[in-house]
Protein backbone atom coordinates (compact mmCIF):
# COMPACT_ATOMS: atom_id res chain seq x y z
CA UNK A 1 0.00 0.00 0.00
CA UNK A 2 2.87 2.38 0.82
CA UNK A 3 6.50 2.59 -0.30
CA UNK A 4 8.24 3.00 -3.66
CA UNK A 5 6.54 0.07 -5.47
CA UNK A 6 2.94 0.83 -4.61
CA UNK A 7 0.42 0.39 -7.39
CA UNK A 8 -0.85 3.73 -8.62
CA UNK A 9 -2.74 4.59 -11.77
CA UNK A 10 0.24 6.21 -13.43
CA UNK A 11 2.65 3.36 -12.50
CA UNK A 12 0.42 0.58 -13.79
CA UNK A 13 -1.05 2.31 -16.80
CA UNK A 14 1.64 4.69 -18.02
CA UNK A 15 0.43 8.07 -19.20
CA UNK A 16 -2.32 9.49 -17.08
CA UNK A 17 -3.83 12.93 -17.46
CA UNK A 18 -6.19 14.06 -14.80
CA UNK A 19 -8.61 16.80 -15.72
CA UNK A 20 -10.65 17.88 -12.68
CA UNK A 21 -14.38 17.51 -13.12
CA UNK A 22 -15.08 21.08 -12.06
CA UNK A 23 -13.37 24.45 -12.29
CA UNK A 24 -11.31 25.89 -9.46
CA UNK A 25 -12.44 29.21 -7.93
CA UNK A 26 -9.71 31.11 -9.82
CA UNK A 27 -10.70 29.47 -13.10
CA UNK A 28 -14.29 30.52 -12.42
CA UNK A 29 -13.16 34.07 -11.65
CA UNK A 30 -11.23 34.28 -14.91
CA UNK A 31 -14.17 32.77 -16.81
CA UNK A 32 -16.45 35.51 -15.44
CA UNK A 33 -13.86 38.10 -16.43
CA UNK A 34 -13.77 36.76 -20.00
CA UNK A 35 -17.58 36.75 -20.19
CA UNK A 36 -17.64 40.38 -19.07
CA UNK A 37 -14.93 41.27 -21.59
CA UNK A 38 -17.06 39.90 -24.44
CA UNK A 39 -20.08 41.79 -23.04
CA UNK A 40 -18.10 45.02 -23.05
CA UNK A 41 -16.98 44.51 -26.67
CA UNK A 42 -20.59 43.94 -27.71
CA UNK A 43 -21.74 47.02 -25.78
CA UNK A 44 -19.03 49.22 -27.32
CA UNK A 45 -19.82 48.12 -30.87
CA UNK A 46 -23.58 48.46 -30.33
CA UNK A 47 -23.21 51.97 -28.89
CA UNK A 48 -20.86 53.10 -31.63
CA UNK A 49 -23.23 51.91 -34.36
CA UNK A 50 -26.28 53.30 -32.58
CA UNK A 51 -24.68 56.76 -32.58
CA UNK A 52 -24.59 56.56 -36.37
CA UNK A 53 -28.15 55.24 -36.40
CA UNK A 54 -27.08 51.89 -37.77
CA UNK A 55 -27.65 48.37 -36.55
CA UNK A 56 -26.41 44.92 -37.40
CA UNK A 57 -28.17 41.59 -37.73
CA UNK A 58 -25.54 39.68 -35.75
CA UNK A 59 -25.66 42.28 -32.95
CA UNK A 60 -29.46 42.14 -32.80
CA UNK A 61 -29.37 38.35 -32.65
CA UNK A 62 -26.79 38.40 -29.88
CA UNK A 63 -28.85 40.89 -27.87
CA UNK A 64 -32.00 38.82 -28.34
CA UNK A 65 -30.54 35.40 -27.61
CA UNK A 66 -27.50 35.74 -25.38
CA UNK A 67 -27.69 36.64 -21.68
CA UNK A 68 -25.03 38.93 -20.23
CA UNK A 69 -22.65 37.71 -17.55
CA UNK A 70 -24.86 39.19 -14.81
CA UNK A 71 -27.98 37.51 -16.21
CA UNK A 72 -26.41 34.05 -16.50
CA UNK A 73 -26.87 31.33 -13.91
CA UNK A 74 -23.69 29.88 -12.36
CA UNK A 75 -24.76 26.57 -13.90
CA UNK A 76 -24.46 28.05 -17.40
CA UNK A 77 -21.25 29.94 -16.68
CA UNK A 78 -19.25 26.94 -15.52
CA UNK A 79 -20.95 23.90 -17.07
CA UNK A 80 -22.45 23.06 -20.44
CA UNK A 81 -24.88 20.60 -21.96
CA UNK A 82 -23.55 17.18 -22.97
CA UNK A 83 -25.86 14.46 -24.20
CA UNK A 84 -23.47 11.70 -23.07
CA UNK A 85 -22.74 12.99 -19.56
CA UNK A 86 -24.58 11.92 -16.45
CA UNK A 87 -27.43 14.38 -15.82
CA UNK A 88 -26.53 16.03 -19.15
CA UNK A 89 -23.94 18.47 -17.79
CA UNK A 90 -20.16 18.62 -18.02
CA UNK A 91 -17.61 21.23 -16.99
CA UNK A 92 -17.18 24.00 -19.52
CA UNK A 93 -13.40 23.40 -19.44
CA UNK A 94 -14.01 20.18 -21.42
CA UNK A 95 -14.96 22.31 -24.42
CA UNK A 96 -12.00 22.64 -26.81
CA UNK A 97 -10.53 26.20 -26.77
CA UNK A 98 -13.03 27.03 -24.02
CA UNK A 99 -11.26 30.28 -23.07
CA UNK A 100 -11.62 31.66 -26.60
CA UNK A 101 -15.10 30.60 -27.66
CA UNK A 102 -18.54 31.72 -26.49
CA UNK A 103 -20.72 29.06 -24.86
CA UNK A 104 -23.65 30.62 -23.01
CA UNK A 105 -26.96 28.94 -23.76
CA UNK A 106 -28.42 25.44 -23.61
CA UNK A 107 -30.37 23.50 -26.25
CA UNK A 108 -34.14 23.88 -25.92
CA UNK A 109 -35.50 21.89 -22.99
CA UNK A 110 -32.21 21.66 -21.10
CA UNK B 1 -15.88 60.55 -37.57
CA UNK B 2 -15.20 57.99 -34.86
CA UNK B 3 -13.03 54.92 -34.95
CA UNK B 4 -12.82 51.49 -33.38
CA UNK B 5 -9.57 51.09 -31.48
CA UNK B 6 -8.96 47.35 -31.70
CA UNK B 7 -6.27 45.51 -29.75
CA UNK B 8 -5.58 41.81 -30.32
CA UNK B 9 -5.67 40.46 -26.77
CA UNK B 10 -5.81 36.67 -27.28
CA UNK B 11 -3.92 34.70 -29.88
CA UNK B 12 -5.82 32.86 -32.62
CA UNK B 13 -3.54 29.80 -32.58
CA UNK B 14 -5.58 26.66 -33.18
CA UNK B 15 -8.74 28.54 -34.11
CA UNK B 16 -10.54 28.02 -37.44
CA UNK B 17 -9.08 29.43 -40.63
CA UNK B 18 -12.08 31.76 -40.98
CA UNK B 19 -11.34 33.38 -37.63
CA UNK B 20 -7.67 33.88 -38.45
CA UNK B 21 -8.70 35.26 -41.83
CA UNK B 22 -10.93 37.86 -40.16
CA UNK B 23 -8.03 38.92 -37.94
CA UNK B 24 -5.77 39.24 -40.98
CA UNK B 25 -8.44 41.30 -42.71
CA UNK B 26 -8.56 43.61 -39.69
CA UNK B 27 -4.78 43.94 -39.96
CA UNK B 28 -4.07 42.09 -36.71
CA UNK B 29 -1.11 39.77 -37.01
CA UNK B 30 0.38 39.56 -33.54
CA UNK B 31 -0.85 39.75 -29.96
CA UNK B 32 -0.97 43.24 -28.48
CA UNK B 33 -1.16 44.85 -31.91
CA UNK B 34 -3.29 47.97 -32.18
CA UNK B 35 -5.33 49.02 -35.24
CA UNK B 36 -7.92 51.69 -35.94
CA UNK B 37 -10.91 51.24 -38.24
CA UNK B 38 -13.81 53.61 -38.93
CA UNK B 39 -17.09 52.86 -37.17
CA UNK B 40 -19.20 51.11 -39.78
CA UNK B 41 -21.41 48.03 -40.02
CA UNK B 42 -18.73 46.24 -42.01
CA UNK B 43 -16.04 46.54 -39.33
CA UNK B 44 -18.60 45.93 -36.59
CA UNK B 45 -19.43 42.58 -38.20
CA UNK B 46 -15.75 41.69 -38.39
CA UNK B 47 -15.30 42.55 -34.72
CA UNK B 48 -18.30 40.35 -33.88
CA UNK B 49 -16.51 37.40 -35.48
CA UNK B 50 -13.48 37.79 -33.19
CA UNK B 51 -15.14 39.34 -30.13
CA UNK B 52 -13.51 36.84 -27.74
CA UNK B 53 -10.00 37.76 -28.92
CA UNK B 54 -10.00 41.56 -29.04
CA UNK B 55 -10.41 44.61 -26.82
CA UNK B 56 -12.45 47.33 -28.54
CA UNK B 57 -12.89 51.00 -27.68
CA UNK B 58 -14.52 53.83 -29.60
CA UNK B 59 -12.25 56.84 -30.16
CA UNK B 60 -12.71 60.15 -32.00
CA UNK B 61 -9.49 60.01 -33.96
CA UNK B 62 -7.27 57.29 -35.42
CA UNK B 63 -3.71 57.53 -34.15
CA UNK B 64 -0.97 57.27 -36.73
CA UNK B 65 1.66 54.55 -36.46
CA UNK B 66 4.14 57.14 -35.24
CA UNK B 67 1.81 58.36 -32.49
CA UNK B 68 1.19 54.81 -31.29
CA UNK B 69 4.93 54.21 -31.24
CA UNK B 70 5.56 57.43 -29.31
CA UNK B 71 2.83 56.64 -26.79
CA UNK B 72 4.60 53.37 -25.97
CA UNK B 73 8.00 55.00 -25.46
CA UNK B 74 9.08 55.24 -21.84
CA UNK B 75 9.96 58.64 -20.38
CA UNK B 76 13.59 59.30 -21.46
CA UNK B 77 14.41 60.94 -18.12
CA UNK B 78 16.09 63.99 -19.70
CA UNK B 79 15.25 66.87 -22.02
CA UNK B 80 17.25 68.99 -24.43
CA UNK B 81 17.65 72.69 -23.76
CA UNK B 82 18.34 73.81 -27.31
CA UNK B 83 17.05 77.08 -28.66
CA UNK B 84 14.64 75.17 -30.90
CA UNK B 85 13.29 73.04 -28.05
CA UNK B 86 12.82 76.11 -25.83
CA UNK B 87 11.05 77.89 -28.68
CA UNK B 88 8.71 74.94 -29.17
CA UNK B 89 7.94 74.86 -25.45
CA UNK B 90 7.11 78.55 -25.44
CA UNK B 91 4.88 78.08 -28.47
CA UNK B 92 3.07 75.25 -26.72
CA UNK B 93 2.59 77.31 -23.57
CA UNK B 94 1.25 80.23 -25.57
CA UNK B 95 -1.13 77.91 -27.39
CA UNK B 96 -2.37 76.41 -24.12
CA UNK B 97 -2.86 79.88 -22.62
CA UNK B 98 -4.84 80.97 -25.66
CA UNK B 99 -7.02 77.88 -25.39
CA UNK B 100 -7.65 78.47 -21.70
CA UNK B 101 -8.61 82.09 -22.38
CA UNK B 102 -11.02 80.96 -25.09
CA UNK B 103 -12.57 78.43 -22.70
CA UNK B 104 -13.02 81.16 -20.09
CA UNK B 105 -14.69 83.37 -22.71
CA UNK B 106 -17.06 80.60 -23.73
Amino acid sequence: MFGPFRITNSLSGGLLWKIPWRLSPSQKFRQRKRLRAVDSVIATVTNALAKKGETLKSLDRWAAEMPTEAQMLPRDKYTMFDRKAKRYRKGIHKLPKWTRVSQRINPPGF
Amino acid sequence: MSFFRITLHRSAIGLPKRTRGVLAALGLHRRGQLVFHPVSAQFAGMIMKVKELVIVEEVDRALTKREVHDSRKPDPGFWLETARAVGLQQQQQQFQQQQQEEEVRL
